[in-house]
């Protein structure tokens, strides 16, 4: 598909963000987002689907987010597409524990 | 010819196989390589709504093989669960300025993998 | 753009309800998810990639097989994994200079030089480093003479890229191990080139 995606080429980024010492990881969220999307690809989901969901974020959202809330975005699609989880049950254990915290 | 996964938990035996072994992309076809090293060939113009490794910078754009890198599944239906469809993937040259214009370097080049269903000879 | 436009507390939360129904549907295996953390943070990385440049920089043979064959040469040092299981190295010399990107998303070898850092991953150097590579190897600090051929390499497919950077002079008395440590991981996508030794210090402690 013709999505923000395919950017090769494309005028306006910016200049190239290069961090000194980066971590692999920049928190627990994104270390997470990875193990999870790791650890689903092949059992359920081949990697290329993956990267087809990420493709799927609304362009403007695409544009706005950083790497692993495009990794999120994919897995959220993929778990709830293929009825593993529902987005009801998602934002219920959002809420209860927000509630424990 | 839909792609089944087999929807298990994976152990951690099986995630370090993955990170040790990886996936094996590669397939089978009894067909020859449509193209060979030095053929002209030209990027597919197609708008797919759906997957595709095509990049859209070079649709329609003429280049040369550098390299037939063997058969491989097809990502653009494998991202969909249709079918592994595979296919040779080339490794294809075009020049800077076919891509970009006069603007760009004379020197310069990109190379990118087509598959078979990606390209069309000149 | 390693920031987020939503609050992270608000990612962090939505991570962690995703993770607890995960496993509680015997989905993910919490311990599967420590292991294959703990394999990107503390076991793979650029070192790997640093040992088969150095290999290569030392061993005539095994440079021509690792350009010949790049799979099996670095499956010969044992390191083969997941997103490096079809791997092309291309060689920089005086006359060219390879830089690799992958434009439709950040694929990247990480078995050879582990998760590909953030600058790899931004819309920036996604977009730009097709259209514009000298320009975006000046923001690395690296000026390219007009007469050297750049050659991008878009990793749309299966294959993954390494670049063999160019061994620096005056390091014919480095071992290989030595050697390896001077190659870094943007040498290897072919952002920097590899510089030699800092000579030691002539001040004693």
């Amino acid at each position: 598909m013709n999505g923000p995606h395919d950017m090769g080429g494309m005028q306006g980024m910016g200049p190239i963000p290069i961090e000194p010492d980066e971590p692999v990881f920049h928190s627990e969220w994104e270390a997470k987002v990875f193990a999870m999307s790791f650890a689903t690809f092949c059992n359920f989901f081949p990697v290329d689907e993956t990267r087809h969901a990420s493709e799927r974020m609304p362009p403007g959202d695409y544009l706005n987010s950083a790497y692993y809330e495009r990794w999120l975005y994919a897995l959220e699609l993929l778990l709830t597409e293929h009825n593993l989880v529902t987005p009801a049950e998602i934002e219920h254990r959002i809420a209860e524990l927000a509630q424990g915290e | 010819m839909a792609i089944e996964t087999s929807n298990e938990c994976m152990t951690v035996a099986q995630a370090q196989s993955l990170l040790q072994n990886g996936v094996d992309c590669r397939g089978v076809s009894d067909d020859p390589p449509r193209f060979q090293a030095g053929d002209r060939v030209r990027a597919k113009v197609m708008h797919p709504i759906t997957y595709t490794r095509l990049p859209r910078y070079v649709r329609g754009k003429t280049g040369t093989i550098a390299k037939v890198n063997g058969v491989y599944v097809f990502p653009d239906t494998v991202g969909q669960r249709l079918a592994t469809k595979p296919q040779y993937v080339y490794s294809v040259r075009f020049a800077a300025q076919e891509l970009w214009g006069p603007e760009a370097s004379p020197r310069d080049c990109l190379y990118i993998d087509l598959f078979d269903d990606h390209l069309d000879a000149t | 753009m390693a920031h987020t436009h939503r609050p992270e507390s608000e990612i962090a939360l939505r991570v962690k309800a995703i993770e607890s129904l995960l496993v509680e549907k015997g989905i993910v295996d919490p311990a599967t998810l420590d292991t294959i953390i703990e394999a990107y943070e503390h076991q793979i990385g650029p070192h790997n990639g640093a040992r088969i440049v150095a290999k290569a920089w030392v061993d005539a043979d095994y440079k021509q097989r690792l350009l010949a064959d790049g799979t099996s040469a670095i499956a010969e040092l044992g390191l083969t994994g997941f997103s490096s299981e079809h791997m092309v190295v291309v060689e920089n010399t005086p006359q060219v200079h390879n830089l690799i990107v992958c434009t439709l998303c950040s694929c990247y070898p990480w078995a050879i030089l582990g998760l590909p850092p953030t600058w790899y991953k931004s819309f920036a150097y996604r977009s730009r480093a097709v259209i514009e590579p000298r320009k975006v190897l000046q923001e690395f600090g690296l000026a390219i003479p007009d007469e050297v051929e750049i050659r991008v390499w878009d990793s749309n497919a299966d294959l993954r890229y390494l670049v063999l950077p160019e061994r620096p002079q005056d390091t014919e008395d480095l071992s290989e191990a030595a050697l390896a440590g001077l190659v870094t991981r943007n040498a290897m996508i072919g952002t920097a080139k590899v510089q030699p030794p800092a000579p030691p210090s002539t001040l004693a402690a």
